[in-house]
C-alpha cells in the first residue's frame, strides 16, 4: 500500500516532499551547496496548483549602520540591531509570489523577502499618542523602513536572502523539484524547509522538512577550539607561527 | 581551488592567497619590512571581515618576522635588551589596543577605525618617505653632498630620567622613549594588523639614534614579541584569529621573502625607499578612499554581537 502524503480526507489535495540531502557538510573545500528537494502533489482532480518552498536558516540578529558624513568623512552611525531575522532565507516558487497568493497570505506566511517578520525591539518604546495608550513607536521614526529595507537589500547582495519564481519546476505530473542555492557564507545550524501548496490563491496543504548545515572535520575542530577555548587557540596559533617561521629560516639558511 | 576559512567563514581562492603571500613576502624581503600594512588591506579587499583580517595578519606577521630575527641574530644584529624594552612597551600597547578594538567592534566602528588609521599613519609616513627620498635623489643627481645631521641628538630625549645603558647599540638613554614607542606600535598592531616596522624603523634611526646595523633586527625582534601577544589577545578576547588564513599567507610569504632579500642587493637604497614610500602612500589613500567617497550604499552591515 502506498502511504498517503497527508492525513487529509480522501480526495482532498495533499503534498509530500523530501530533501535529497538532509545534511549539508561544511568542509575545508566548502564553496556553497545546492539543495535539491523533490515533492509530489496528490490531487485526483488534477487542478492547477502552485508550490512554494521556503527555506529559513537559523535566526541571527543583524546589526546595521548608516553612513553619515561628518567633517567630510563618511562615518558609521550608531548600529541598529534587528531581531528575528533568519540567517538565510529563500522563497522558491512555481510563479512569482504575488501571482501565487495575495498580500495577506504572503504577510502571515512570511513569503518573500519583504514579508520577513523581523524588527528592531531595542529601538521601540510604548507610549500614549493622541490619547491612545500602548502605541508602539520606533525611535528611528520614518527612518525605520529605510533601515529594514537596507537589511534585506544587503542580505540579498550577499546571496543570503532570495526569492526565485523559477526555482520550483514540475518535472512530471504531480512531481516537482526545487533547487535552492546555499552560498558559502550561509550560517551553520538548523534550517527548515516549508513546502506549501496553493490553489486559487489559498494555502491548502503544508509540509515541513528540516535541514542541518554543519561544520565537519578540521573546520569544526578549529571553530570549536577558537570559540570554546579561545586562549589555548591563540597560544597554539602563535606556536604554529613561530615554528613555521623558524623552519623557514633553517631551510633557507644562506651558506 | 577554494578553501573555506573556519573563522572568517568565507571561501577564498587558496592559490590566489598563496600568490599574494608570495608577492607581499617578496616586497617585505626587498624593502626589509613586515608587510602587514600591505596584506591587511588586500585581505579586506578580498572580502575577509576586517576584524578577522587584522587579527590573522598579526599571526602572519609573527611567523614571517621569526625567520627574519633568526637570520639577523646569526649576524649579531639584534639588540636583545633594547628589543626587550620596546616589547615591554609593546605589551602594554597591545593590551590597550585589543581592548580598544573590542569596544570598536561592539560599537560597529571597527572597519571605520581600521580605514582611518591606515589613511592617517600610512598617508603621513608615505608622504614623508617620498619627499625625503626624492630630495636625496635630486641632491645626488646634482652632485651635492648631503650634510650629515647624525650628531644632532634631540636634547629633550636625553634630559629624561631612568637612563639605561644599551651596550649593543652603544646608547645610554632613558627607557621612556623606547617604552612609549613600543606601546604605540603595540596599539597599531592591534587595530591595523601590522608589525609597526614602518613606524619603528624611522623612529629608531632618527629619534633613538641606534646604529643602522642594529635597527632592522631589533625592530623585528620587538615585532615578534608584540604581534605574538596581540595574536593571543585577539584570539582570546575577540575570537577573530584565522589560523588557516595565516598559514596560507605564510606558505607563499616565506618563499617570496627569500627572493626579495636576494633582489634587494641589486637596487640603490634611496630608490628602494622612494618606491616603498609610493606604495605606503598608495595603500593609505586607497584604504582611506572609502571614507572620502560617497558610498554606493548608505547602509552597511556591521558584524559582531550587540553586547560588548
Amino acid at each position: 500500500m502506498i502511504p498517503m502524503a497527508d492525513s487529509s480526507p480522501a480526495g482532498a489535495p495533499a503534498i509530500a516532499a523530501a530533501l535529497t540531502e538532509p545534511t549539508v557538510q561544511v568542509t575545508s573545500s566548502f564553496t556553497g551547496a545546492k539543495i535539491v528537494l523533490y515533492g509530489a502533489v496528490y490531487d485526483p482532480r488534477r487542478q492547477p496548483h502552485d508550490v512554494v518552498v521556503v527555506v529559513r536558516g537559523p535566526e541571527q540578529p543583524v546589526r546595521i549602520s548608516r553612513k553619515v558624513r561628518v567633517a567630510g568623512l563618511w562615518l558609521n552611525s550608531r548600529p541598529v540591531t534587528f531581531e528575528g531575522a533568519p540567517g538565510y532565507y529563500m522563497a522558491a516558487s512555481t510563479r512569482p509570489l504575488n501571482a501565487v497568493t495575495g498580500f495577506r497570505n504572503r504577510r502571515t506566511l512570511g513569503l518573500g523577502v519583504d514579508n520577513l517578520p523581523f524588527a528592531a525591539p531595542a529601538e521601540t518604546r510604548v507610549e500614549t499618542r493622541y490619547g491612545v495608550s500602548d502605541v508602539v513607536v520606533s525611535r528611528l521614526g520614518g527612518e525605520y523602513l529605510a533601515y529594514r529595507r537596507a537589511v534585506i537589500r544587503l542580505k540579498q547582495q550577499g546571496g543570503l536572502y532570495a526569492a526565485d519564481s523559477d526555482a520550483v519546476r514540475f518535472v512530471d505530473t504531480g512531481l516537482f523539484r526545487a533547487d535552492i542555492a546555499l552560498p558559502s557564507s550561509a550560517p551553520a545550524g538548523h534550517y527548515t524547509a516549508e513546502i506549501l501548496l496553493f490553489r486559487g490563491g489559498e494555502p491548502i496543504a503544508r509540509r515541513t522538512r528540516s535541514l542541518t548545515v554543519e561544520k565537519v572535520g578540521i573546520e569544526r575542530t578549529l571553530y570549536a577550539l577558537a570559540h570554546e577555548r579561545p586562549w589555548s587557540y591563540g597560544v597554539l596559533s602563535v606556536v604554529f607561527g613561530v615554528f613555521a617561521g623558524w623552519v623557514a629560516a633553517v631551510v633557507f639558511r644562506q651558506p | 581551488m577554494d578553501v573555506y576559512l573556519p573563522i572568517a567563514e568565507v571561501a577564498v581562492n587558496a592559490p590566489l592567497l598563496v600568490a599574494l603571500g608570495a608577492l607581499v613576502g617578496f616586497l617585505s624581503g626587498l624593502f626589509g619590512i613586515g608587510g602587514g600594512f600591505l596584506m591587511t588591506p588586500i585581505l579586506v579587499f578580498l572580502g575577509i571581515p576586517p576584524a578577522v583580517a587584522v587579527a590573522s595578519e598579526a599571526n602572519h606577521v609573527t611567523a614571517s618576522s621569526v625567520s627574519g630575527v633568526v637570520a639577523y641574530r646569526r649576524r649579531g644584529a639584534v639588540d636583545l635588551k633594547m628589543g626587550g624594552v620596546l616589547a615591554a612597551g609593546g605589551a602594554v600597547g597591545a593590551l590597550l589596543g585589543v581592548e580598544l578594538f573590542r569596544v570598536l567592534l561592539a560599537l560597529g566602528q571597527a572597519d571605520l577605525v581600521v580605514s582611518l588609521a591606515y589613511l592617517v599613519f600610512l598617508g603621513a609616513i608615505g608622504g614623508l618617505m617620498v619627499t625625503e627620498s626624492l630630495r636625496t635623489l635630486i641632491r645626488q643627481r646634482r652632485g651635492v653632498v648631503a650634510t650629515p645631521h647624525r650628531d644632532r641628538r634631540p636634547p629633550w630625549l636625553y634630559g629624561l630620567p631612568l637612563r639605561v645603558r644599551f651596550p649593543k647599540s652603544r646608547l645610554y638613554i632613558s627607557v621612556i622613549p623606547p617604552l612609549a614607542l613600543g606601546a604605540f606600535t603595540g596599539v597599531l598592531s592591534a587595530i591595523m594588523g601590522v608589525g609597526g616596522g614602518f613606524v619603528l624603523v624611522p623612529a629608531m634611526v632618527y629619534l633613538l639614534r641606534m646604529p643602522a646595523g642594529m635597527v632592522v633586527g631589533t625592530s623585528l625582534f620587538q615585532i615578534v614579541l608584540t604581534t605574538a601577544l596581540t595574536t593571543v589577545l585577539q584570539a582570546g578576547r575577540n575570537q577573530t584569529v584565522d589560523v588557516v588564513l595565516a598559514g596560507l599567507l605564510l606558505l607563499g610569504g616565506v618563499l617570496g621573502a627569500q627572493f626579495g632579500a636576494r633582489a634587494s642587493t641589486r637596487f640603490r637604497p634611496e630608490a628602494l625607499r622612494a618606491v616603498l614610500g609610493v606604495i605606503v602612500l598608495f595603500v593609505g589613500l586607497r584604504m582611506g578612499m572609502g571614507l572620502l567617497l560617497t558610498p554606493g550604499d548608505p547602509f552597511v552591515l556591521s558584524p559582531g554581537s550587540a553586547t560588548p
